[in-house]
């Protein structure tokens, strides 16, 4: 029996912790429903970051667990080691300027390159 | 409606900026603001736009806001 007051709190918490980047997203990798998903995907492939995606579109309340949890109110969200570095303008801004590739180099280490690539996480309650 | 809704509330949260623009990127409630305050100096920029966002709380909850770019900069460069 599921209880209506679960909330993802947890889940969501144990995906920021414990992947090297999440993205917060609207959609897939593989079927992106949100045009600033789609920037934010954009920059981490293009700097080759290990990335662990997560659907908020599966349940309104994913989203609004998470929100309440980083205090950002919009999707897409990227964390890196924990840290919430922002959404798709600020992800943009850092790939530009090349602050994304060395904060993952900060975070991750110099070979964070070898581990790139894409998994997706379903969250159920 | 909601472009002076936000620059009032903006002006409000941020009476001493430097810069602060509004601007209607599409159908009122695609908006992009700048603004450049005192108040980010030594802010990372997610701790920034928090700032922002914590002003227009209002009508980002209640759905005026549709997307929202968000440009800010502190005043030591």
């Amino acid at each position: 029996m599921i209880n209506e007051t679960t909330s993802y709190t947890e889940k969501i918490q144990e995906v920021i912790e414990t992947a090297d980047v999440a993205l917060f997203m609207k959609g897939t990798p593989e079927a992106i429903m949100c045009g600033n998903s789609q920037r934010a995907l954009g920059a981490l492939r293009r700097a080759g970051a290990p990335i662990t995606a997560v659907d908020v579109l599966l349940d309104m309340r994913i989203r609004q667990d998470l929100s309440a949890l980083s205090g950002w109110p919009t999707i897409p969200q990227v964390f890196v080691k924990g840290e919430l570095i922002g959404g798709a303008d600020i992800v943009e801004d850092m790939e530009r300027s090349g602050e994304l590739e060395q904060t993952l180099v900060e975070k991750l280490g110099e070979s964070y390159w070898d581990a790139r690539g894409e998994r997706t996480v379903t969250l159920t309650s | 409606m909601s472009k002076e809704r936000v620059q009032t509330l903006l002006e409000r949260a941020f009476p001493e900026a430097e810069e602060l623009l509004v601007i209607d990127r599409g159908g009122g409630d695609h908006l992009e603001v700048r603004v450049t305050d005192t108040a980010f100096d030594g802010l990372s920029r997610v701790q920034q736009h928090k700032l922002v966002y914590e002003a227009l709380d209002e009508p980002w909850k209640d759905g005026s806001i549709h997307e929202l770019r968000i440009n800010t900069k502190g005043t030591q460069a």
